[in-house]
């Protein structure tokens, strides 16, 4: 079958503007008689609550943390781009708009993307208004810069905190609801299921952290805001509690998850140091505009990165990439650091990392301008690694998993394919294609959450019937026992080996089989071992405490139970898109340089797969990608 | 409430009670040092002094205006130091100091009982020297500076002021700076180094008084 | 690389309501490179295998900016090394050996939940009373139209850092929130965004605080000796200006 997503026709840039017209609206008196769900409180959660809460919804926000200040959302540094062409240096919507697409290897609805790049200007005004203290220039005006190899200066940033300041002030729009009754705020509760209510999504079963309790929410819809799943791979720079749970219930419940093998691995990230590591530490790819990238030409050089001559260097990026060289984009880097490592040239104690240096930087600019921009990180580097990059002039690098393109499908509405269950922000698919540009997935959570979600949940309310149900509905008997029954399972298990385990080999399989690069061998033995771990999970998985008590052991096993189901999915999704895109590299599809080849022909759709049961082969549903506005081409930065 | 209570009730609006009175009292006491060094450099000017005080109406006024601020003083510190209890009644197993830019220290964490001390100290000392032995210094002026000289030639007297004195100079040395804090003076290193040399000065201008008649009373 | 013998103390405390007391645990090779965190993850590990219950604490980014973990580690808020957060204390900070103490946050306003967690969401609703500009979304001018010098931007931002996470309440002899409160409401005083609902805010989050039972701030500067952001106290004595003055204009507007 093949899948609509609803794009409205007409002319790419007023297709937002006639469809927000053609949409219906729910009258102010009417609006608080409805009640909307909204799970998850980074920014695409905070956003979205906040903003139905001031339009007069009666509005329930769930977070898993104890704080809806605290989010994954939080730990964005770099910066959110905007289209505001306040440079003058030659951006606008629709450069923005054409980067987004070229940058996802066009595997992205243009009609999202372009909608995206349009409201990236009122975000900006709106989180100003906010007060949020972006980074000014000394006339006054916002200050801009050139990010991850893009060649204007779009991104707007808040020191290296722009993430915090964003949510912070998505933060303060939603505690200001909160304290007007608008919003009823839930922390520390954790979505275990999806209600639905004759195929609509109507409510939603929760853990109440604290006390274990299994509660029950109804609402007249749903939305899903609750992050990404990059912490299949155990070591990521995600945060702790990011997980698939939320988005992977939904998908067991009949919503199609879309092209899951898309993720993003980020070149600059601080390398693993032990086996204990429970995370690793994203380096601002900012580096990258001063510090070069080399390792020694020979195999197994121990020596101390300025003890190795220039002659005996070898700055792989700038020698295949001579046009872009240390800033071609991330999915590139990342594949040529693992290359070099792979022929054994990496460095370090594990031999998995690649110098980053800034000798020449340091000579060109002097050691205090370096130190005015990359200070903090190199005092973040220190504080990790325990050394001194003045004194080495050089730090040690490699890839982690960082984002993920993959999610739940949504329709131009941000609507699942489940009537009534909406999804925002990096849970969901839609603009970001088979790779990410830096600075945009600020940008598209807070588009979702404040500018398009309100019209399109609002148009979703007006024109659907919506018969009241509560909490007494057998639906909502089912889904709790069925979590009831998973959690007892669990628990009853008793085995020899621990959660945390388990995560680790999961982790492993999936780095090293469906990592960087990926082959059709190595995708077929992940999936007979992941779907092997998935077993022995089950019967060995050894899980602390009780149900009824505050029990992180208890949560992170769910969360892992389910990344080992849903890691099948994306091994399946990797096995059948033979040709390479964006994050995605197969090794059988690669030019004679080693370049990633895409399939235009056979694979210029989005994949969205629908949820058979365990152990039964998920179906593959297919949303053919038109580009009627770009051209499409092959990326090359040679 | 009204307006006024409600600023007077608050947690900041305690400490800027605090803070005025504590000023004001230390404003006495800086006249009260300077008046009382006469004593060991010119009797006579003293006896004077003293006597142009307690000759105008006007004292009683001062007088009870001193008293009420003294009482708001200790009133509000007890009010201020309770609600920190109340706020954070259990301390920790290992309990450190952070170091670094911190205040802290043993003055600021005594402040209470440095404090206290003085609830003890005024009365004695009004009743010691106020209402002690009258002596006339001829023209019904009042010889109080034969009484003291004649009470510091006690020297069980003379140790408890020594060390009542150390109590206030540790009750200014946290007091002085922390006062401008509270009032929103913004923080400065050399606020707080300031207040901590005066604080050392008045301590030791009034140790000065019973120590020297203590040991040379006969000379004066 | 040579590892290290840790003697831990560890507060452990079923639930609120039940009494709690220091457990010992003693941390054989420890690398030098883990994260206190990492240490307890290691740790919690042996103890369930062994049937034990796990240690319960906070923790979401490990990477010091969302401000969930928090721990009073050897006597001192976040453990020795300054501007740190628990997430990013580093063992090579110890030495073999060592003797560590670890408590959670003690506040009335911060109840314990278990162990090391605490409930820390009085600061949630301080927020709520007023910690944000009042502006719906749509109905913003063009950010260029305000025009802020830098040196303003930058110090509100300095104020804008925190984290949240309580270490100011944690080290205040009386839990005093000021820091955290006063960081907040110096980025908006300092911000013409924030000038319209300036006295508002104020009065609101203070009344707010003390709700909670957090204390007054005695002036002793411990929190900004142990803020992981190094929260300038500066802005404690902004809030007191700030509060007096509101509750000035509010005293003579009565009138
Ligand atoms: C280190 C790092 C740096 C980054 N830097 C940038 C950058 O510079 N620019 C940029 O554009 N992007 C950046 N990104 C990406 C960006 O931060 C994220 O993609 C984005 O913040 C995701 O926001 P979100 O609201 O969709 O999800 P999240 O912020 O992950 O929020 C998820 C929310 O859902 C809640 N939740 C999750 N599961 C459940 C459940 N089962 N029940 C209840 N609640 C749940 C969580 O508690 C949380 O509140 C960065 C990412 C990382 C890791
Ligand atoms: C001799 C007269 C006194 C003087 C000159 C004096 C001066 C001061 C000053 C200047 C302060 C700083 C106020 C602030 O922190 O804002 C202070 C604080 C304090 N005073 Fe006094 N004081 C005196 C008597 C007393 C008495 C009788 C008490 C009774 C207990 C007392 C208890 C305290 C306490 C507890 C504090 C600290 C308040 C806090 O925790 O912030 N003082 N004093
Ligand atoms: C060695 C030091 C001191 C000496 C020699 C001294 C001396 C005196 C004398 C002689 C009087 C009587 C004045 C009169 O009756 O006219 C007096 C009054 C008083 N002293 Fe002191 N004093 C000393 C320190 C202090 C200190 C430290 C305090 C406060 C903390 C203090 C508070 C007072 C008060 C409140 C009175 C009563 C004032 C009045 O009612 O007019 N004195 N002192
Ligand atoms: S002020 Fe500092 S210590 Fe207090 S909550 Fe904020 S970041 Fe933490
Ligand atoms: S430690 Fe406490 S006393 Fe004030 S200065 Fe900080 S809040
Ligand atoms: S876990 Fe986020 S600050 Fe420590």
């Amino acid at each position: 079958m093949t899948l609509d997503g609803k794009v409205p026709d007409g002319p790419l840039d007023s297709k937002w503007e006639h469809h927000k017209f053609d949409m219906n609206l729910v009258a102010p008196a009417n609006r608080r008689k409805h009640k909307i769900i909204v799970v998850g409180t980074g920014l695409a959660g905070a956003s979205a609550a906040s903003t139905l809460g001031e339009l007069g919804y009666n509005v329930a926000a769930f977070t898993i943390l104890d704080s809806p200040r605290r989010a994954h959302s939080i730990a964005a540094q770099g910066g959110i781009n905007a289209a505001k062409n306040y440079k003058n240096d030659g951006d606008s919507v629709y450069r923005l708009f054409y980067d987004t697409i070229k940058g996802g290897d066009y595997r992205a609805r243009e009609a999202n993307v372009y909608r995206l790049a349009e409201v990236s200007v009122d975000i900006i005004d709106q989180c100003t208004a906010q007060g949020v203290p972006f980074a000014r220039e000394y006339g006054g005006n916002l200050s801009n810069r050139s990010f991850g190899g893009a060649q204007v200066s779009r991104t707007f940033y808040a020191r290296g905190q722009t993430g915090q300041q964003l949510l912070l002030g998505a933060y303060g729009s939603l505690m200001r609801q909160v304290d007007r009754g608008q919003v009823q705020l839930y922390t520390r509760q954790e979505m275990l299921d999806l209600v639905l209510v004759d195929g609509v999504a109507r409510g939603i079963i929760t853990r109440n952290l604290v006390t274990g309790a299994l509660e029950r929410h109804a609402a007249d819809t749903v939305l899903l805001c609750t992050g990404g799943y990059g912490n299949i791979y155990f070591l990521s720079t995600n945060a702790g509690n990011s997980n698939v749970t939320a988005a992977w219930r939904c998908a067991r419940r009949g919503a199609y998850m879309a092209n899951p093998c898309y993720v993003q691995i980020h070149p600059t990230c601080i390398p693993q140091s032990d086996e204990f590591q429970s995370k690793l530490t994203l380096m601002s790819e900012s580096l990258r505009n001063d510090g070069r990238v080399w390792v020694p030409l020979t195999k197994g050089d121990k020596r101390a990165p300025q003890q190795i001559p220039e002659s005996e260097r070898d700055y792989f990026l700038e020698r295949k990439y001579p046009s872009f060289g240390n800033l071609v984009p991330r999915d590139v880097a990342s594949r040529n650091a693992k290359a070099v490592c792979d022929e054994g040239r990496g460095v370090g104690a594990t031999g998995l990392a690649v110098y980053l240096d800034f000798s020449d930087a340091i000579a060109r600019l002097g050691a205090n301008v370096i130190a005015e921009r990359y200070g903090n990180l190199f005092q973040m580097y220190e504080r990790i690694t325990g050394d001194d990059v003045y004194v080495e002039k050089a730090m040690r690098i490699y890839p982690a998993v960082h984002y993920v393109m993959g999610g739940l499908w949504v329709d131009y509405n941000l609507m699942s394919n489940v009537p009534g269950l909406h999804v925002l922000g990096e849970a969901n698919f839609s603009d970001h294609g088979a790779n990410r540009l830096g600075a945009s997935a600020l940008m598209q959570g807070l588009a979702d959450g404040y500018f398009i979600a309100p019209y399109t949940v609002a148009h979703f309310l007006a024109t659907s019937k919506i018969a009241p149900v509560d909490t007494a509905h057998p639906a909502f008997d089912e889904a709790e026992t069925s979590v009831r029954q998973r959690i007892d399972r669990l628990l009853a298990i008793r085995g020899t080996r621990t959660v945390l385990e388990f995560h680790r080999d999961l982790g492993k399989i999936m780095w090293d089989k469906v990592g960087m690069s990926r082959n059709e061998k190595g995708l077929q033995q992940a999936l007979g071992e992941v779907r092997a771990l998935r077993k022995e999970f089950w019967r060995d998985v050894k899980v602390a405490g009780a149900a009824d008590d505050f029990n992180k052991n208890l949560e992170h096993a769910l969360r892992v139970a389910d990344y080992l189901e849903f890691g099948e999915l994306l091994i399946l999704d990797a096995l059948h898109r033979t040709e390479s895109c964006g994050g995605h590299f197969r090794e059988e599809s690669q030019t004679d340089e080693g370049e990633a080849r895409r399939d235009d022909g056979a694979y210029a759709y989005v994949a969205a797969w629908e949820y058979k049961g365990d152990d039964v082969e998920p179906v593959l549903h297919r949303e053919p990608l038109t580009f009627d506005f770009v051209e499409v081409k092959q990326r090359s930065y040679k | 409430m009204s307006a006024i209570g409600a600023f007077l009730t608050s947690s900041i609006g305690r400490k800027v009670v605090m803070a005025v009175t504590g000023l004001l009292l230390f404003l006495f006491l800086v006249t009260h040092l300077t008046a009382n060094l006469l004593i060991l450099i010119d009797p006579a000017a003293f006896n004077a002094y003293s006597h142009a005080l307690v000759s105008n109406p006007l004292i009683y006024i001062a007088e009870f205006g001193l008293l009420a601020l003294f009482v708001a003083h200790f009133v509000t510190a007890f009010l201020v130091f309770n609600s920190g209890r109340v706020a954070r009644p259990e301390s920790y197993k290992d309990d450190r100091w952070a170091g670094g830019t911190s205040h802290k220290s043993i003055s600021s964490s005594t402040m209470i009982l440095s404090g206290g001390f003085f609830l003890l100290f005024v009365p004695l000392h009004v009743w010691g020297f106020k209402f002690g032995a009258y002596y006339d210094a001829g023209g019904g002026v009042r010889d109080l500076h034969r009484l003291v000289v004649e009470e510091f030639r006690n020297p069980t007297l003379v140790a408890f002021y020594v060390v009542g004195m150390t109590i206030l100079g540790f009750h200014l040395w946290h007091g002085l700076g922390s006062a401008f804090e509270s009032l929103g003076v913004t923080h400065r290193r050399g606020l707080r180094r300031t207040g901590q040399v005066i604080a050392v000065v008045m301590a030791g201008g009034f140790t000065l008084i019973p120590v020297v008649i203590y040991f040379m009373g006969d000379a004066l | 690389m040579e590892t290290m013998t840790l003697n831990l103390r560890i507060w452990r405390q079923p639930r609120a309501a039940a009494d709690g007391h220091l457990v010992e645990y003693t941390a054989r090779e420890v690398s030098p490179d883990m994260s206190f965190l990492e240490l307890l993850d290691v740790l919690n590990d042996q103890l369930i295998k062994g049937g034990a219950d796990p240690i319960a604490f906070d923790s979401d980014c490990r990477e010091g900016i969302c401000g969930s973990c928090g721990m009073v580690i050897s006597g001192v808020a976040h453990g020795p090394q300054s501007a740190t957060t628990a997430c990013q204390l580093f063992m090579r900070q110890f030495k073999d050996g060592d003797t560590i103490t670890v408590e959670p946050w003690r506040a009335t306003a911060f109840p314990i939940i278990k162990d090391l967690a605490v409930d820390r969401s009085a600061f949630d609703r301080i927020q709520a009373a007023g910690g944000y500009v009042s502006v719906d979304a749509g109905g913003a001018v063009d950010a260029n139209e305000m025009l802020i010098p830098k040196d303003d931007a930058d110090r509100a931002m300095d104020a804008a850092a925190c984290i949240g996470c309580g270490a100011c309440v944690a080290a205040c002899k009386n839990a005093s929130a000021e820091l955290f409160v006063g960081a907040r409401i110096t980025q908006f005083s300092l911000l013409p965004q924030g000038q319209p609902e300036r006295d508002r805010r104020v009065l609101a989050m203070v009344e707010q605080m003390e709700k909670e039972g957090f204390g007054p701030c005695s002036n002793e500067g411990e929190c900004e000796a142990v803020c992981p952001k190094e929260i300038s106290v500066a802005h404690i004595q902004t809030l007191h200006r700030e509060f007096s003055r509101a509750s000035m204009r509010r005293i003579f507007a009565a009138r």
